[in-house]
């Protein structure tokens, strides 16, 4: 089947296409340049044009989110809706169900999303989820930061064995790349303790935080991965962790890029959720917002990339595999919490969380996210998330987009809705800058799609994956600093959304269902030293793990219509 | 072929011998059920027409000093009641006494007839801490099959419960178009 | 008990197969095989041994529909399908009742079929932990992985459970006797408390009973809760047990390392129900404070968890989940199967990998006993006798392959063993055949004639 778009305005960051008016087409699931006679046309004329959103972070799928809906059905409560001949029901705000956060991505013109946190011992079920999600490519994140053999084999600074070691996990958990989260700190939690900054050791383990890191790192650029890592810090939500925020940085200095696939991206590290992960001061009643410092530091390094965790003024549900810091966050608000520890390999934690204009901690928090999406200067080195469902879900990302291009709009909240420490504590009304369309093209798509070495998507080039977005917004037509609301308005719905080339949502209805599919890398020219580690560690897995070796890893079954990366490893 | 078998006609007790008529006629209990291993065995193997069934959960075990003042040994036959209806079990002597004032049966339609269905507004039964009386009884405790007819008469065109308590057995087999499951197997399989 | 020789008669054996019995889903069972039958297993309990060396006296071989004589006939399968597909098509209320003893793949079916048609489904949970699952929703649920409590925990907790009769293996495998990578020495490395009115056989080998009394659980939980809170108490028996045995205990809990509570339904099913939970769940969180625990409930068939995980990613929440208007709708003692039964709301039911004959009270069975009641298991049960259609599935785990949730949530890919009797079908196969034919019988109820964006949801 061939289709063209025609006359929208194309924003097409990866091709420097900055609202040009223009034709796209594709054909078979592609983009291509030129189409027959016969070509279907789509009339979008003076609509916004984009490639299909790409979410670089966010949970989605997993046994974390099943526990928060199985526990709060307040929150699913709050999204039902009706079946209809084409969609099945709907349930769930923060954490809705999976049909319902297939249709809402697909609604807001997305096409790609990374489930960022993946325990390997149960990567089935995150699989099981990702195939109910629809309309989607899922790339799932494996943790590997505080995992006992990449634990020990970082002591020894054994870089080679953790690369096989990662190799042999990513083919074995269907995963896309390293993920990290507060290491050494969620194996601390297994005895209820937590590290503190990047040369802690863990318990029992006598390894450092710092010290996985660069291990990982090497051994990420050693098998030439795609991504990078792609690291939560250790201190999230804690008064006073620029410090460590910046040493996290500064772990990867000097590492060299792979070969290869590495080689579409730029950084070395990628820092996820960065708002969490810049405050200063000492405690909750001193503190103040670390944006700027952060930034300062962050535009400097060029081999470091970034995702926000923009609040939104939510009632929504937390959960990391950080989950000491879960637990510091139950004591602080009493409300239901949840925990999952995960054998050898990482742990979970789980709290409703009520984001208030009128709280100064969410304020200020709201405001450190604004402050570096604005001070951050190269928005190839940002993406846009929210950390769903952390700081909010990702249903909110169009008002993002409203803030972020409207200053006015900005200052009417600091100035009237929030709480005063916006003003005390932070610098966002000093703040003018104001994004434009090219600039959230590429923070929303072609940032994100290079960050992770994507070269099928994120763009708009010939013989890419057709995934379009557009948007019933005419941008000769509105000022965004002044229509904050129709921004919002504009891209809550996609007009259309466009997946491999077929018409998923039209007209903003969905008009078609789509089966997702999971996106894997697979290491090529380790698979000797895949089995040697195997072979090592196999007397410990038997012993100390409650399954069986043959039960451990993710079956075809699971992953039916998987896109698998082949990459070089050497 | 050889099997590993797995059958146990009765579940074992302590051998405890009561002599003595007993001081009482009808005994006030506590009455919990639940599970225990012959139980989970019979049942899920599949074996629920047997009589082994009926003896792993048509068995009311008793703390042996409530045995005594009833005047019944291991594998006599009791009539539990409660609020919600009256069951004949095996009693036999509890493996976890001493629990004197509290009797267990085991999960299965025999305890149904007797728990209490009130979920007080959470979904599950109230399965423990019901009051109950237990005495004596000359009536037979009844196989699985024979005590769903007697209980819901779904299939059976009788009301009184005598009638049914009494009607012709139908056995530890599947009984199905009015065959034996043997004769079934032999014929049309 | 008389001694048997081992079975040394066998083709072949089938090595790390998944127990189709409790929650510990053991995974490591191997089945000897000979002329496609499991003649022996080895490394199971009691428990698992003697479900999957079935009893093929009453194994459902054929479908089967009663006839006007009230008696079950013996007929084909489409015959049966579409008899148990015009009782589905024909109701106003159906319930789909059970589900924990089959895969998450034969769920999808029925979830697929629950919600096209309007109907009610439900799991066993709402018979044993539905009161943990709606603590859950109160308190919270600080769990970790079996694997966890192998390599780390000092001190084990079973309450209201009596693990050596219902999980045979857990204390073996997972929890008090096998050495963990912190715990070198095994069980002589843990501490294990048993607190239970009754001296079970779980209390037998533990080194602490607590025997507090009938209903007393709420009580004896409360009253450690305010010691763990520095406060005193004042009475000197507390739930039968004495005061001093509770600072002891409070102390000794806050000294363990890494400490983990198994609940059983010997909280969910006396008096206090979902506040025995509610309040051992905050015990929990209070030891926090001072050291590492965490909670397991001693969740009863191999996929009962799974349902439950299975329904909240479908739908939102985890079991009584009412399609009724199209979307779903779940509420406590409102869409659950037993209060639907004695309010003698359905007027169709299907029980598919459950017993509700053997394990509903009677005040709850006797609906059955007025509507139709279509059975999709293994054997002939209690159910059996209250079904008007009888559909024989296959045995996941040894004759059919599929997926389940261990107790702790970590899934396992059961596999098979052995080809299932001709004549029997998988229960994947005989949901989605229900579904279809159901779909050509009836038009879709309950259907939003465009999507209406929730203002909530956006």
């Amino acid at each position: 089947m061939e289709y063209i778009l025609k006359n929208g305005i194309v924003y097409d960051p990866a091709n420097e296409i900055n609202g040009e008016k223009m034709d796209v087409m594709f054909k078979d699931g592609l983009i291509v340049d030129n189409v027959s006679a016969d070509a279907e046309v789509l009339d979008v004329t003076d609509k916004i044009v984009m490639p299909a959103g790409v979410d670089p972070h966010a949970h989605v799928a997993g046994p974390k989110l099943v526990v928060g809906r199985l526990y709060r059905p307040e929150d699913s409560r709050r999204g039902v809706t009706q079946k209809t001949k084409v969609l099945r029901s709907e349930s769930g705000f923060s954490i809705p169900s999976c049909p319902a956060t297939g249709y809402r991505y697909s609604r807001l013109g997305y096409g790609t999303v990374v489930e960022a946190a993946m325990p390997p011992l149960e990567a089935k079920h995150t699989h099981e989820e990702i195939a109910t999600i629809p309309q989607l490519d899922i790339p799932a994140m494996p943790l590997f930061g505080n995992n006992w053999f990449v634990m020990e084999y970082a002591k020894d600074n054994n870089i080679e064995d953790i690369a096989a070691f990662v190799a042999a996990w990513l083919k074995i958990s269907k995963g896309y790349g390293i993920k990290i989260v507060n290491p050494c700190g969620s194996e601390a939690w297994g005895w209820g303790m937590n590290v503190h900054g990047v040369n802690d050791k863990a318990p029992y383990f006598d390894v450092t935080s710092k010290e996985v890191i660069v291990a990982l790192a090497k051994a990420n650029e050693m098998l030439n991965l795609p991504h990078s890592i792609h690291i939560h810090p250790n201190d999230l939500g804690h008064p006073g962790n620029v410090p460590t925020t910046i040493e996290t940085m500064d772990a990867v200095k000097g590492i060299k890029k792979g070969k290869g696939a590495a080689e579409v991206r730029d950084q070395v590290m990628h820092l996820t959720h960065l708002q969490f992960h810049s405050y200063l001061g000492n405690s909750w009643k001193d503190v103040t917002s670390g944006a700027e410092e952060v930034a300062k530091h962050f535009n400097k390094a060029d081999n470091l990339t970034c995702d926000i965790g923009q609040v939104t003024f939510d009632e929504t549900t937390t959960m990391t595999a950080d989950a000491p810091m879960e637990y510091d966050l139950f004591k602080l608000s009493g409300l239901k919490w949840t925990n999952k520890d995960i054998e050898c390999e990482t742990a979970a934690g789980i709290i409703p969380c009520i984001y208030s204009k009128r709280s100064p901690v969410s304020t200020l928090q709201w405001a450190i996210g604004l402050e570096l999406f604005l001070l951050i200067e190269d928005p190839w080195r940002v993406c846009l998330t929210t950390d769903h469902p952390n700081a909010g879900p990702f249903t909110r990302y169009p008002r993002i987009i409203s803030w972020l291009m409207s200053n006015e709009k900005r200052q009417d909240m600091c100035d009237n809705e929030v709480h005063k420490w916006v003003h005390k504590r932070t610098l966002l009304p000093t703040l003018e800058r104001e994004y434009d369309f090219y600039d959230i093209a590429t923070i929303t798509r072609a940032a994100p799609a290079k960050i992770y070495g994507f070269t099928d998507r994120g763009a708009l080039t010939p013989g890419y994956r057709a995934d379009i977005a557009v948007y019933d917004i005419n941008p000769n037509d509105i000022d965004p600093s002044k229509q904050a609301d129709e921004i919002e308005k504009g891209f809550n719905v996609a007009d259309y959304t466009i997946k491999d080339g077929q018409i998923l949502v039209k007209d903003k209805e969905i008009v078609k269902v789509k089966e997702s599919q999971n996106i894997w890398v697979n290491v090529k020219g380790w698979e000797q030293n895949e089995q040697k580690v195997i072979d090592n560690i196999m007397p410990f897995f038997t012993q100390y793990y409650s399954v069986k070796w043959e039960n451990y890893p993710v079956h075809d079954h699971y992953v039916s219509n998987p896109i698998r990366v082949d990459v070089d490893g050497k | 072929m050889h099997y590993a078998n797995t059958y146990l006609e009765k579940p074992v007790v302590p051998d405890v011998k009561i002599t003595g008529e007993g001081t009482t006629d009808v005994l006030k209990c506590m009455l919990n059920t639940g599970s225990d291993i012959y139980q989970g065995a019979c049942k899920k193997r599949g074996s629920t027409l047997k009589e082994e069934y009926k003896n792993a959960s048509g068995t009311c075990y008793m703390d042996p000093r409530d045995m005594a003042k009833l005047g019944v040994n291991n594998w006599d036959t009791v009539l539990v009641k409660t609020d919600f209806g009256e069951v004949v079990v095996n009693c036999a002597v509890s493996r976890d006494a001493p629990h004197e004032g509290t009797v267990f049966i085991c999960k299965g339609p025999w305890a149904n007839t007797i728990v209490s269905h009130d979920t007080y507004c959470c979904s599950d039964p109230t399965y423990k801490g019901i009051k109950c009386t237990v005495e004596k009884t000359d009536r037979k405790v009844l196989l699985m099959a024979d005590l769903m007819r007697w209980v819901y008469k779904k299939y059976v065109d009788e009301e009184d419960d005598d009638v049914v308590e009494n009607m012709e057995s139908l056995g530890e087999l599947p009984v199905y178009h009015g065959r034996k499951w043997e004769e079934l197997i032999d014929h049309d399989l | 008990m008389t001694y048997e020789p081992p079975v040394t008669d066998y083709d072949y054996i089938v090595e790390n197969c998944t127990c189709a019995f409790c929650g510990c889903n053991c995974d490591d069972l191997d089945y000897l095989v000979k002329d496609n039958h499991v003649v022996a297993v080895r490394h199971a309990c009691r428990l698992g041994a003697s479900k999957i060396m079935e009893d093929m006296d009453q194994r459902l071989l054929v479908p089967m529909v009663r006839d006007e004589n009230g008696e079950l006939k013996e007929v084909d399968w489409d015959t049966a399908l579409d008899k148990a597909a015009e009782y589905i098509a024909n109701s106003i209320r159906p319930v789909f009742y059970g589900w924990s003893e089959t895969s998450t793949e034969c769920m999808k079916e029925g979830v697929a079929l629950g919600e096209y048609i309007g109907a009610v489904l439900d799991n066993q949970a709402t018979i044993c932990h539905g009161p943990s699952l709606q603590a859950v929703q109160n308190a919270g649920y600080p769990i970790q992985t079996l694997g966890e409590v192998q390599n780390r925990a000092d001190m084990i907790v079973y309450s209201g459970s009596n693990a050596m009769n219902s999980h045979p293996r857990h204390m073996a495998r997972y929890a008090v006797f096998c050495r963990g990578y912190f715990r070198q020495r095994g069980r002589f490395d843990r501490t294990v408390v048993t607190m239970d009115p009754k001296f079970s056989d779980t209390a037998k080998c533990s080194d602490k009973w607590i025997g507090f009394e009938q209903n007393g659980d709420y009580g004896f939980y409360n009253a450690i809760r305010a010691v763990l809170r520095g406060k005193e108490l004042y009475q000197d028996v507390i739930s039968g047990i004495p005061k001093e045995d509770i600072y002891e205990l409070a102390e000794e809990m806050k000294n363990a390392e890494f400490g983990v509570l198994f609940f059983g339904l010997g909280l969910t099913h006396t008096l206090s129900k979902q506040r025995n939970i509610d309040i051992a769940i905050k015990m929990v969180q209070d030891l926090n404070r001072y050291s590492k625990w965490g909670l397991t409930p001693m969740r009863g068939h191999f996929n009962v968890n799974g349902f439950n995980i299975f329904m909240a990613f479908e739908c939102g929440f985890a079991f009584g989940v009412d399609y009724c208007r199209g979307y779903p709708r779940y509420m406590m003692g409102e869409t659950n199967t037993i209060d639907l039964l004695v309010r003698k709301e359905p007027d169709c039911f299907m029980v598919i990998a459950a017993d509700p004959g053997a394990h509903f009270p009677n005040g709850a069975n006797q609906h059955l006993a007025n509507i139709p009641v279509i059975q999709i298991d293994i054997h002939w049960g209690p159910s059996t006798e209250l079904a008007d259609v009888v559909l024989p599935g296959s045995f996941i785990g040894v004759e059919c392959a599929g997926t389940s949730y261990r107790m702790d949530g970590v899934p396992i890919y059961m596999k098979k063993a052995i080809d299932k009797p001709e004549t029997c079908r998988d229960d994947e196969w005989i949901v989605r055949e229900l579904k279809e034919r159901v779909m050509k019988l009836r038009e879709e109820p309950n259907v939003a004639p465009k999507y209406v964006p929730n203002p909530n949801a956006l």
